[in-house]
């Protein structure tokens, strides 16, 4: 019987470019601003990596398809390296493949980095694409933002909660977002905002205006991971390890039958479950000292809060409103501004999600830092709620 | 069991423009069109065509109707599609069997009264459904632009019990150029209008209502109402020269849809049997390069199909158009700039189409025979309990759906923003995330009930290509 991922590997060392509109560089440039700090971080020669996974989502947008960019742009020695790509949940993907390279004993050393070099493509918000030769001849040419927004419209209906009470709490979560980014030095958006602000914005797609979504950012995050064993043979005494990584991809439960309401995130749910299993999490609220969820826009960020058993089920708006996820609440969400201010730069974002537990556990995230968290939750969402691929992982201190 | 009109139907688009904004816009260029400017005219939504008009008309023919068709025509001047079967798109939307024979009619105004001649000089036992649309653009600031509408109407002729039955019918020819549109042109070019009234209406017309009468056997006398596409003026100069009276003529609808072209006699005889009583005979005149005559009879089974098949609860349900641009641009007469999203490639892959083609333009999803769920699309594994290759084939087009979320998203693109879509569900446990169509912003709410339509859904313009599908829209309800 498989018992999990829990302890088996730790996080040796991490890096983050600077997320924002970077139109001074590439997605080269990128991959190699957080690699240098992930490298500096391990205190391993770049020769020690034996294996690599690239997460990439929009490929003929930027650095272009397979595992090569990151090979290249590293002249890696001809390690193996493979390019994955789930939707939004791509640099989570990134890591678990290498996080189970590692812990099936296939290499000692292995290397997850995520890079979107979005600013290129021209779109305000995310680039169109196909959904493939058959979907497009009959699937909505919906975008992000009006995917989403039904979340808020099917949620109203289905807690009797008045539209305006539920914007005002969405706009507590940009605004609390805001707040939070303008802390963070590597952050795309530094900038205070008000609840006013938020429920004044222009709307994208209704109910969400401008303020209730993310930045679309270029940025590479990544992540060099090793065995407990190999860690504590070189000398660390306490690590941060992954507790759990799980993930959800839909069925066509949701869109293709009646069982789903379209308030909630169905796989979410499912990732979440599996996820405390692996972890040993029996109550998440009281357990897990701080959170980065797929705040793609505020509304997803509200209904993830019951999907991860954070709130009871229609409780998200009072806890929202109650700062239970603020920086100084019971479960600070975001504290690094999220994909809301810190960014979206799609490929990496689920490895800036890891790179803030990382900081935070080991006590390195500066301004922001948490008084000491010892276990944390990242959430990525990739695609649609009717249709999507959701991850839940938990990454915790853990002494070699 | 007789030979005659066994079903009819008709569909106009719900925007109405009223012709003084057009007046408003262009009268500064064009001061005549002010004396055109009363009442006002249908207009097709940017995702209608004459063969999604024509389908929505076809619903209605067959609504009810169990006989098994053998023969499709659609009859327009302005068939999207040069070389594709217009008439089997229409077909397959109608969910027509294959073996069904479908036929393009065209390069006339006439196209659809003439074929209402011949399906009525030859009695057959083959049941045709003749469907007539038109979509015409026009250049604005014309009168076209003022006088014209869109819209469709069908009839299904067969031997059964009929509505109507034929009394007789002629046809004549005369290259009497009061309009034309050359293939390779957008628009037509009209000639001047006292010239088609005298040399046109007041003499052709009347040579084919004497003909149609005399293959009829009956008196114009005994005629009770007399159905011909034109202004009233026109009307009123040709009872004259019949020696009826003027008053029997139908209105043209002038008022509330304009002139739809091919399909135009059509419509008008559509509205006419809405209000006929049985017995009631009407002649019905098509015009244009010649004329067109035939007598029709109402029979005691009319009143089981009125008022629904007519175009009345469409000419209640109607939706105000109060923007001149906004005409334009819903009829490609403006090229908006939409930025960077109007630019995606809607390339059809059409070896996927062909291969899911029923799915597509019937709407065909699987009822499940393990748990009896009905899902699109339709997949071999069963979204309910996941058994393999269980789902046999079942349209959704003619379900109600109800509105399970939506979103009115204005980032998207769509030639009529905001891009309104969202999740219907079904019966038996089909769910949808689907496009929506003609909704106002603010109109679609959680809980809405919807029917589908068939519409245009994308267009590639690079390829000259449009694809079709299904989207939920209002139920029409008669806003009185």
């Amino acid at each position: 019987m498989a018992k999990g991922i829990k302890d088996k590997v730790a996080i040796i060392g991490m890096g983050c470019s600077r997320f924002g509109e970077r139109w001074d560089c590439g997605p080269e440039e990128l991959i190699l601003e957080a690699f240098k700090e992930a490298l500096a971080d391990a205190k391993i020669a770049r020769e020690e990596i034996e294996m690599g996974w690239l997460g990439l989502f929009y490929q003929e947008q930027s650095a272009g398809k397979s595992a090569l960019p990151l090979s290249l742009t590293l002249r890696l020695p001809n390690i193996p390296v493979t390019r994955v790509e789930n939707l939004c949940a791509t640099g989570t993907e990134a890591l678990r493949g290498a996080v189970y390279a590692v812990a099936a004993g296939a290499c000692d050393i292995a290397l997850a980095m995520g890079v979107e070099k979005l600013k290129d493509t021209g779109y305000g918000g995310l680039p169109e694409r196909t959904k493939g030769t058959f979907d497009d001849l009959w699937l909505p040419n919906a975008t992000a933002p009006g995917a989403f927004a039904q979340l808020a419209g099917a949620y109203a209906a289905k807690h009797h909660v008045d539209m305006q009470d539920l914007k005002r709490a969405m706009a507590h979560i940009s605004v609390k977002s805001h707040a939070n980014g303008v802390l963070n030095p590597k952050a795309h958006l530094r900038k205070e905002i008000t609840e006013d602000d938020a429920l004044n914005a222009g709307m994208v797609a209704y109910p969400l205006g401008l303020m209730d979504c993310c930045g679309v950012s270029d940025g590479a995050a990544c992540a060099i991971v090793t065995s407990v064993e190999k860690a504590r043979a070189m000398g660390y005494t306490e690590v941060v390890t992954v507790k759990a990584m799980q993930l959800a991809p839909s069925n066509g439960f949701e869109m293709s039958s009646t069982g789903w309401d379209g308030s909630y995130l169905h796989t979410t749910r499912i990732a979440a479950q599996r996820a405390y299993a692996e972890a040993g999490i029996k109550d998440p609220r009281k357990e897990i000292n701080l959170m980065e969820v797929h705040d793609c826009f505020s509304v997803t960020e509200l209904v993830v809060m019951e999907d991860l058993g954070m709130s009871a089920e229609g409780g998200a708006i009072k806890d929202v409103m109650d700062g239970v996820f603020d920086r100084d609440g019971a479960v600070p969400c975001q504290i690094d501004g999220g994909l809301k201010c810190f960014g979206h730069p799609i490929g990496a974002t689920g490895l800036r999600m890891a790179y803030e537990l990382y900081l935070q556990l080991l006590g390195r995230a500066g301004q922001r830092q948490l008084p000491s968290p010892s276990i944390g939750l990242t959430h990525n969402l990739g695609g649609h709620p009717f249709r999507n691929v959701a991850s839940v992982s938990v990454l915790g201190l853990h002494s070699a | 069991m007789r030979y005659g009109i066994l079903s009819y139907g008709a569909y106009v688009p719900s925007f109405r423009l009223a012709r003084s904004i057009i007046a408003d816009a262009v009268s500064w260029a064009v001061p005549g069109v002010k004396g055109l400017a009363k009442g006002e005219r249908a207009v097709a939504n940017w995702d209608e065509d004459s063969i999604t008009l024509a389908v929505e008309a076809g619903r209605n023919c067959l609504a009810g109707f169990t006989q098994r068709l053998d023969h499709l025509q659609l009859a327009s001047t302005t068939l999207p599609f040069a070389d594709r079967s217009n008439s089997g798109v229409v077909g397959d939307a109608l969910l027509c069997p294959a073996e069904l024979t479908t036929e393009d009619l065209g390069g006339s105004r006439r196209a659809g009264s003439s074929a209402l001649v011949r399906l009525g000089l030859s009695a057959s036992a083959r049941t045709t459904l003749l469907l007539a649309a038109d979509c015409r653009e026009t250049k604005p600031g014309s009168t076209q632009e003022m006088n014209y509408g869109h819209g469709a109407a069908g009839f299904v002729f067969g031997t059964g019990e009929p509505i109507a039955v034929v009394k007789g019918a002629a046809s004549i020819h005369e290259d009497l150029i009061d309009q034309y549109r050359a293939t390779d042109s957008d628009y037509d070019y009209a000639l001047e209008e006292r010239w088609i009234r005298e040399e046109g209406y007041n003499k052709l017309v009347p040579r084919a209502v004497h003909a149609a009468a005399k293959n009829a056997g009956i008196e114009l006398s005994e005629i009770h109402r007399f159905v011909m596409p034109a202004a009233a003026a026109i009307a009123k100069g040709v009872a004259k020269i019949l020696k009826v009276d003027a008053a029997l003529f139908a209105d043209p609808l002038t008022a509330q849809v304009g002139d739809c072209g091919a399909a135009h006699p059509l419509l008008m005889l559509a509205q006419a049997l809405e209000t006929a009583v049985p017995g009631e005979k009407i002649l019905v005149i098509g015009f244009g390069q010649g004329a067109d005559a035939i007598i029709l009879e109402t029979t005691a089974r009319l009143a089981d199909l009125q008022p629904t098949h007519g175009p009345g609860r469409y000419l209640k349900a109607r939706r105000v158009l109060d923007n001149y641009t906004k005409f334009l641009a819903l009829r490609n007469q403006l090229d908006l700039d939409f930025g960077l999203r109007a630019e995606r490639d809607n390339r059809t892959a059409q070896s996927v189409f062909y291969r899911r083609r029923k799915d597509i333009t019937g709407m065909v999803g699987g009822r499940c025979k393990s748990c009896n769920t009905l899902q699109y699309p339709r997949a071999q594994l069963c979204v309910k309990c996941g058994e393999i290759d269980t789902q046999a084939g079942e349209s959704l087009s003619g379900l109600l759906g109800r509105v399970k979320s939506y979103t009115e998203d204005w980032l998207a693109y769509t030639p009529l923003p905001p891009y309104i879509y969202g999740n219907v569900e079904f019966a038996d446990g089909a769910n949808c995330m689907l496009e929506f169509t003609d909704f106002e912003p603010g109109q679609v709410k959680i809980g809405n009930a919807v029917r589908m339509v068939f519409r245009i859904k994308d267009f590639d313009g690079r390829r000259h290509f449009r694809r079709y599908f299904w989207k939920p829209a209002p139920i029409p309800t008669a806003a009185d």
